[in-house]
């Protein structure tokens, strides 16, 4: 069984957005609804000031507080690691969205807390997900965790890594890498 | 989390409720019904979102275009498109199309008319003011030259030199010194460099993907990338080193640069001699361009520059200035001069046709159809622009005009009959309010896909195209900004049916032309002249829908072109020319010598900003603005937000988020404010999107404002560019 994780470069990212966007007609999302985002950070004072950016999505988290709040289980997680949500089980509480630490998830138009679904029918086709495909810095970067020659497992190989908000306990499967 | 606190990091997404339908799309739960019981057609094609036109894969399902991928064998794209590509595919679906032929009947009135009435009526006023005014009076107004051939049949036949590009508002003053330079233009070989210098020239923010990938791939080999620029734009992020400087003198900074090379013999003495022409005039007008002169100038320190002219030539010659496009090229009275620098730096290091330097794109050569020769062709008379006649504005390149007179000619009554396609001049050329007395003209014509400000406040006729997923248009050799030894061919085919009453622009002229009577001016069909586009090609029509986009095996090899032994640029020597004789016109110079902007903020004066602009990567000025979840981004990104540096902003109690008014000698607006460490303290900087004006364009109208609104109408007397940057404006807090 595949567990599908992902490596984010975040130095490469110049903030286009061409990933939220392809996502949205990827996931056919409507407008009021993005399943990533880039967090700016701005350091020091003109002329010597750095820009940071941070690109955020559900972190399909190993021990998902959103899975263990969700009184439906409506909001699950997959055996390939993949957090999903059962939209017609949800009874639209949001529990799962104050219980995330990582705000990755949006209400939609119908109520559903919806959040990154980590494209699963192209994982399996072993493509990369429209954010991945599109960004022209080739930020992003998919894979099975547990197939020791996926291009991510040598990838992960070469570089220092980190989650987002260890401390939480909520053990993601995204990792950045350190610069 | 490493170094990004909690707060910091969670910050910026509050959650938006969502609200309203969703009409261009499915909507959440339908995903997976859609994803897997449809089957989905795929249909190469290419985007319009910007003018690198990067090739698509359109992916359709029930007929509806689902979404779109980079072709991954196309030049621009490589498999990867941008935000504004996927966005553009989903206007498609837009509320705001015009959904068939428009009259104007009142002021921001309409009514729907037939294609047949549109082509009579347009038709006898046309005839009525070419025989009253002669076909002179008669202009085009287009974004590129897309459908020049088309339109130079009628022009032909009435006598009209007049077609106009929108270029004089972009990028003029670069393509000009280069035809009289180099009689060519080269590329950036970024993939292959080991130094890069990006000077006013941000690939991330006007996205080439490729190029992006290709910067990206050096960067991972080690390559430098150093950009100047008085913005931290999106391309400084991933630089080694961002160095601000004064806008308006990237002149300066480039003839030091010069200084430099030439006095510390930096410079490629044999290519020199070899290849360059008017060396030692050069050298002998740019001896007091030192470091030390360009210090207080440009505000980079004498040292750094010394450093910077060193590590080129060490590189050298896998180094470069990027040849750049708009942005230092319409923007000052000298960036004709700034231009001309680009290209003597580049050749100093001798760079030209190098790997890792400056390369050619490869060309393709297409065939043509043979088409009955018009008779009875009258005589065209002088450009009304002007542009390349003797004693108005004889070195601006008449193949492309001057676009932002064009309310001038009107008032004149040197235009009387305009036509606009696919272009926005209401929006996208300076000063909007002159702008808008366009519809002055006896008949404006608008060709475009949606309710833009120039339809709605000028034209007497709306004649919708089609939009480019449902369109064929003659296939286009891929080229330009980026190397590569490889010609391209792509073709733009329809991806789904038209959903409207539309047409494309050929058969719209032809029914002007035959309204005129002027029968079979145009006796082929698009078809058919791709059919003979490909003909020298051996590759057939079913191929080139099929595949999209096609390559050719490589023409394109390292080495300058010799001819016998001999330099043989298309110049005057065959060699690159240091002097551009045309130039040497009304007592200019040849050679590139400082010239100080046009203009400059009191440093005094707290409020005084030079304003500055620039690309944001999810928008293409103007174009984009009305799609619905390319201006979420804006909203989201404070993408709306006038900059300002952090020290003036303090001085003046400005904090991100307020509101300040901004004036110049031409328009007082109110803007939000974005506080920042990242901008030049003399700059102002606007984004050249917003501002958009039209009641019928709903998502973009009263949406921030425009650099367009403050600067007057202006020629670079060289070029014919719009100097967009030299405006001076006064900022101050709201209630202030
Ligand atoms: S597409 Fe890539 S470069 Fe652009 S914002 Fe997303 S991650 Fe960053
Ligand atoms: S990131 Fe949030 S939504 Fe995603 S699995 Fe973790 S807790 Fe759940
Ligand atoms: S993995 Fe799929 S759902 Fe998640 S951000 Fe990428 S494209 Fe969107």
């Amino acid at each position: 069984m595949a567990k599908y994780g992902l490596l984010v470069f975040p130095e490469r990212c110049t903030g286009c957005n061409a990933c939220n966007i392809a996502c949205a007609s990827h996931n056919q999302l409507g407008v009021d609804v993005s399943y990533n985002r880039l967090e700016f950070l701005e350091t020091g004072t003109y002329p010597n000031v750095k820009m940071e950016i941070l690109p955020v999505q559900c972190q399909h988290c190993d021990n998902a507080p959103c899975v263990s709040v969700c009184p439906t289980q409506a909001t699950y997680k997959r055996e390939d690691g993949i957090v999903a949500i059962d939209a017609d089980k949800c009874i639209g509480c949001k529990y799962c969205m104050a219980a995330c630490p990582y705000e990755a998830r949006q209400l939609n138009e119908k109520r559903v807390p919806e959040k990154c679904r980590w494209c699963p029918e192209m994982l399996e086709k072993g493509e990369q997900p429209a954010c991945s495909a599109t960004c022209m810095n080739e930020v992003r970067l998919f894979g099975d965790l547990e197939d020791p020659n996926s291009q991510l497992n040598k990838e992960l190989a070469k570089h220092e890594v980190y989650q987002l908000l260890e401390v939480k306990g909520t053990k993601p499967s995204i990792f950045y890498v350190k610069k | 989390m490493t170094n990004l606190s909690r707060r910091t990091f969670l910050k910026a997404s509050a959650t938006v409720v969502a609200a309203g339908s969703v009409p261009a799309y499915f909507g959440f739960s339908e995903f997976k019904k859609a994803a897997t019981e449809e089957s989905v057609k795929k249909v190469p094609t290419f985007c319009h979102g910007c003018t690198s036109y990067c090739g698509i894969i359109a992916h359709v399902k029930n007929d509806r275009v689902w979404k779109v991928e980079g072709h991954p064998i196309h030049l621009k794209s490589s498999g990867r498109i941008c935000a504004r590509g996927h966005g553009m595919a989903a206007y498609l679906y837009s509320k705001d199309r015009v959904t068939g032929p428009m009259k104007r009947v009142g002021e921001g009135k309409f009514e729907p008319i037939s294609w047949n009435q549109a082509f009579k009526e347009i038709g006898e006023k046309l005839e009525s003011i070419v025989k009253q005014y002669t076909g002179n009076s008669v202009l085009w107004l287009e974004h590129g030259t897309h459908r020049k051939s088309y339109v130079d049949r009628l022009f032909d036949t009435i006598g009209s030199p007049n077609f106009t590009t929108q270029y004089s508002t972009c990028f003029n003053a670069k393509t000009n010194a280069w035809l009289q330079m180099t009689g060519t233009s080269l590329n950036g070989d970024h993939k292959n460099a080991k130094y890069m210098i990006f000077e006013g020239r941000n690939f991330a923010g006007g996205i080439i993907p490729n190029g992006m990938n290709h910067i990206t791939q050096a960067k991972e080999k080690g390559a430098k990338l150093i950009v100047i620029d008085p913005r931290f734009s999106e391309i400084a992020k991933i630089a080694d080193e961002w160095i601000p400087i004064r806008p308006g003198t990237d002149l300066a900074f480039r003839l030091s640069m010069a200084n430099v090379l030439i006095s510390e013999n930096l410079y490629n003495k044999t290519f020199v001699q070899q290849f360059v022409d008017g060396f030692s005039e050069f050298k002998r007008m740019n001896k007091e361009y030192t470091p030390e002169w360009a210090e207080p100038i440009t505000g980079i320190k004498a040292d750094k520059i010394r450093e910077i002219a060193r590590d080129y030539a060490k590189y050298a010659p896998q180094a470069f200035i990027e040849p750049g496009w708009h942005g230092l090229h319409s923007h000052y009275v000298n960036s004709t001069q700034t231009a001309q620098m680009g290209i003597i730096l580049n050749a100093l290091v001798g760079n030209f046709y190098e790997k890792g330097g400056l390369m050619p794109s490869a060309s393709l050569q297409l065939g043509h159809l043979d088409l009955p020769s018009i008779e009875n062709m009258p005589e065209k008379g002088a450009r009304i622009d002007g542009a390349g006649v003797t004693g108005k504005y004889r070195t601006v390149e008449p193949s492309r005009g001057i676009a932002q007179i064009t309310p001038q000619l009107v008032q004149q009554g040197l235009a009387k009959a305009v036509f606009i396609c696919n272009y926005n001049p209401l929006r996208t050329a300076p000063d909007p309010e002159e702008q808008k007395k366009i519809k002055d003209a006896e008949l404006v014509v608008s060709i475009n896909i949606d309710w833009n400000e120039t339809s709605y406040y000028a034209a007497d006729y709306i004649l919708p195209e089609h939009y480019y997923l449902e369109r064929l248009e003659h296939p286009q050799a891929v080229s330009g900004h980026i190397s590569h030894d490889n010609p391209q061919l792509a073709l733009r085919q329809p991806v789904i049916k038209p959903m409207y009453d539309t047409k494309n622009t050929l058969d719209m002229l032809k029914g002007i032309a035959d309204a005129m009577g002027h029968k079979d001016l145009y006796p082929f069909t698009i078809e058919q002249e791709v059919e003979a586009a490909i003909a020298p090609l051996g590759i057939t029509f079913e191929q080139l829908k099929k595949a999209g986009t096609l390559e050719f095996p490589a023409t394109v090899k390292p080495g300058f072109p010799m001819k016998k032994g001999k330099p043989a640029l298309p110049t005057l020597t065959g060699k690159i020319q240091f002097s551009a004789d045309l130039f040497k016109i009304d007592g200019k110079l040849g050679i590139p010598v400082w010239v100080p902007p046009l203009v400059e903020p009191d440093p005094k004066n707290d409020h005084e900003f030079r304003l500055i602009h620039g690309k944001q990567p999810w928008h293409s000025h103007a174009m984009t603005t009305n799609i619905e979840h390319l201006m979420k981004l804006s909203e989201k990104y404070q993408g709306t937000f006038m900059w300002l540096n952090a020290s003036r902003a303090k001085k003046l109690g400005i904090k991100t988020g307020d509101t300040v008014t901004v004036k110049s000698k031409i328009a007082q607006k109110k803007v939000q404010v974005k506080v920042t460490e990242l901008l030049h303290p003399e700059a102002a900087w606007l984004p050249s999107t917003y501002g958009g004006f039209s009641p019928k364009n709903r998502t973009a109208n009263g949406v921030g404002v425009n650099f367009n609104d403050f600067i007057p109408i202006m020629v670079d007397p060289l070029s014919g560019s719009t100097m967009a940057q030299e405006v001076v404006v006064t900022v101050a807090k709201e209630g202030n």
